[in-house]
C-alpha cells in the first residue's frame, strides 16, 4: 500500500497530461468532423486533408460515423460531456445561478459528481485535474530554475482568505451585470477556451493576456499565488472540501523532521507541523518527497493537530534526553 | 492596511478581463443581422447571457461549424456563442441545443425554433427585379412551402420567393443566395414581420441592444 502512495505524484501527473492533450485532441477532432460532415475531400486544403487523415488514422479502431459517435467526448473541464455524462464545474453553476438568480436543474445535476467528489476529497480538482495547474506547475518549475540561476523570483505572501473575497466579488458581479463572471477569469475555463478557439477557430481571445499574466504573477510575486489566493474555484472548492473525509497524515513516529515536504509543497502549507487545512489540493508531492514514508493518506474529518517534531529527528531525541 | 491595498489590487487584477470588456466595447460593434441567435436559445438577449456559462459545447458539436464567439468586441457577450449566416448558415440538426448543459440551447422542435425571419431586399433579389429566374433560397430550405414559397406575378415575370410565418430564421438561404450584396437577412421577428416582408427600405442596421 505505502509503494502505490509514492507514486502517486506521478499517476497524478499522467493524468494532468492526458486531460491537457485531451483538451488539444478534441478540437482537432472536431474539424475531423466538420470535414466529414462537408462530405468534400478533395475541396480540402493540404493542411485540413493531413488533419483529416491524421484524425481518420487515430479514431478509426473506435468509430464508425465520426460524425455522430465522436460527439460522446466532448468540452473542457469548465463543461463537457463524458459519454453521455454530462459534466460541470461547480463554480460555473454558482456563476450561473448568481447571474440568472434561477435555478435550472438539469445543469444543476451535471455538476453533482464533481459536487460530492469534493465535499470527499477537498481540492483534488486543483491538484489533478484542472488543466491550468498543468501549466501553472510548469512554471513553478521554471521559477525553481529561475531561482538556482540567481533570477529573482517569488518569494511574497499573501493572505490565503483573499480568494473568498474573489468568490464574493465574482458572485456580486455576475447578479448585477446577469453574465457569468468567472467564466472571464477562471483558468480552466480560458484553458479549454483558447485552446479550442486558436485551433478550431481564428486564433487566441483576450483570455490568454490574462492567463499570461496570472504566469507572470505567479513567477514574479508570490508562488502559485493564483491558485492559492486569488482563484475563486479554489475558493468554492476549498469550502465544499471543508470537512473532506480524505486526508494526508503525518505519522509522527516515522518523521525525521527533514521538512522536503514543506519546501516541495507548492501550495505553501506546512505538512511538518501537521498543517493541511483544506487548501490541500491532494496532489501528493510530500508523500513522493518523503524520504521515511510518514506521510499517507487517511479517513478523517478534521487534521490532527500538530503532534510534536518527528521521532526519528533530532528535536525529539534531545527532548527524550 | 497595506494587506487590504494588496488585495484590493489582486481582486481588481482579477476582474481585468471582465472590466476591460465591459468598458472597452460595451456594445456589440456589429450588425444585429449578421449575428444571430442560436437554435433553441433562450428568448432576449439578456437572458440568453444570464443562462450561457460560455463552454464552447455548442461550437465543437456544430457539424457546418458555423457556431462562433463573441470575442472582446462582443461586450458583456463575450465567449457567448452566435451564427453568422452571411459566412455559415445553421442546418437545424440540434446537436447543440442536445448538448448545452445549461437552460441557454433548450431541446426544440425544429419547426418551433426561433433564430428570427428572413427578409428579402426586393430591390436587389434577381427574381425580384426581373433579372431572370433564381429560386436558390428555395430550393435549399430545409422546412420548404411553410418557410419560403414561389410566388407567380405577372408584373416580375418569373416566380418570386415570398417568406412565409413558418421560417424559422436558420439562414440557408443568406448562405446561398447568388447576389452579391445579400439581399436576404435575418431578422429579429418582431422587426420583420411578414406584413413588412420585402419593403425595400435601406436603412442604418440597427446594433444589438444590452
Amino acid at each position: 500500500m505505502k509503494d502505490i502512495v509514492r507514486h502517486l505524484n506521478k499517476v497524478r501527473w499522467g493524468v494532468l497530461t492526458i486531460i491537457f492533450a485531451m483538451l488539444i485532441l478534441l478540437p482537432f477532432l472536431h474539424l475531423y468532423q466538420s470535414y466529414e460532415a462537408a462530405h468534400a475531400y478533395d475541396l480540402l486544403a493540404p493542411s485540413e486533408k493531413s488533419i483529416y487523415d491524421s484524425m481518420e488514422w487515430l479514431t478509426k479502431p473506435f468509430v464508425k460515423d465520426p460524425e455522430v459517435e465522436l460527439n460522446e467526448l466532448k468540452g473542457t473541464t469548465w463543461s463537457g460531456t463524458l459519454f453521455g455524462l454530462k459534466m460541470s464545474d461547480p463554480l460555473a453553476v454558482v456563476g450561473q445561478i448568481a447571474a440568472g438568480k434561477n435555478i435550472y436543474w438539469p445543469f444543476l445535476l451535471t455538476a453533482l459528481i464533481p459536487i460530492l467528489l469534493t465535499v470527499v476529497f477537498g481540492r483534488f480538482f486543483c491538484g489533478w485535474i484542472c488543466p491550468a495547474t498543468f501549466i501553472y506547475e510548469l512554471n513553478d518549475n521554471l521559477a525553481a530554475w529561475m531561482r538556482k540561476a540567481g533570477l529573482p523570483v517569488s518569494k511574497h505572501k499573501l493572505d490565503k482568505r483573499l480568494k473568498y473575497f474573489v468568490l464574493a466579488a465574482g458572485i456580486i458581479i455576475s447578479a448585477a451585470t446577469g453574465m457569468i463572471a468567472f467564466a472571464t477569469m477562471y483558468p480552466p475555463a480560458i484553458i479549454g477556451r483558447e485552446i479550442y478557439y486558436s485551433i478550431a477557430l481564428t486564433g487566441f481571445g483576450t483570455g490568454m493576456v490574462f492567463f499570461l499574466l496570472t504566469l507572470f504573477f505567479d513567477l514574479m510575486v508570490t508562488r502559485r499565488g493564483f491558485c492559492r489566493y486569488v482563484c475563486p474555484g479554489g475558493a468554492l472548492y476549498s469550502l465544499l472540501g471543508w470537512f473532506r473525509l480524505v486526508r494526508i497524515k503525518r505519522d509522527v513516529t516515522q518523521c525525521n523532521d527533514c521538512a522536503k515536504c514543506n519546501v516541495v509543497c507548492q501550495f505553501g502549507l506546512d505538512p511538518l507541523r501537521d498543517d493541511f487545512s483544506q487548501e490541500c489540493n491532494n496532489c501528493t508531492a510530500c508523500i513522493a518527497v518523503c524520504p521515511t514514508d510518514a506521510l499517507s493518506f487517511t479517513l478523517n474529518i478534521k487534521d490532527v493537530p500538530f503532534q510534536g517534531p518527528g521521532h526519528l529527528g533530532h528535536k525529539h531525541k534531545r527532548d527524550e534526553a | 492596511m497595506q494587506k487590504v491595498t494588496v488585495g484590493l489590487g489582486l481582486i481588481g487584477f482579477s476582474s481585468l478581463p471582465f472590466v476591460l470588456s465591459k468598458f472597452l466595447f460595451p456594445k456589440v460593434l456589429v450588425d444585429a443581422h449578421t449575428r444571430i441567435p442560436l437554435p433553441g436559445a433562450l428568448a432576449g438577449q439578456d437572458a440568453f447571457l444570464e443562462a450561457c456559462i460560455g463552454c464552447g459545447l455548442c461550437g465543437e458539436v456544430c457539424p457546418p461549424d458555423c457556431i462562433k464567439f463573441h470575442s472582446v468586441d462582443g461586450g458583456f457577450a463575450s465567449n457567448t456563442p452566435y451564427i453568422d449566416p452571411s459566412r455559415k448558415a445553421c442546418i437545424l440538426c440540434g446537436y447543440c441545443m442536445e448538448i448545452c448543459p445549461t437552460e441557454a440551447l433548450t431541446v426544440t422542435d425544429i419547426r418551433e425554433v426561433d433564430m428570427g425571419t428572413a427578409q428579402i431586399d426586393q430591390v436587389a433579389c434577381y427574381p425580384w427585379v426581373d433579372k431572370g429566374v433564381c429560386g436558390a433560397c428555395f430550393a435549399i430550405c430545409p422546412l420548404g412551402d411553410e418557410a419560403i414559397k414561389l410566388e407567380f406575378r405577372k408584373s416580375n415575370r418569373s416566380a418570386v420567393p415570398v417568406i412565409q410565418e413558418g421560417c424559422v430564421g436558420c439562414g440557408q438561404c443568406v448562405e446561398v443566395c447568388p447576389e452579391p450584396s445579400l439581399p436576404i437577412r435575418i431578422v429579429d421577428r418582431s422587426q420583420g414581420t411578414v406584413a413588412r416582408h420585402g419593403v425595400a427600405i435601406r436603412k442604418k442596421p440597427e446594433m444589438l441592444k444590452f
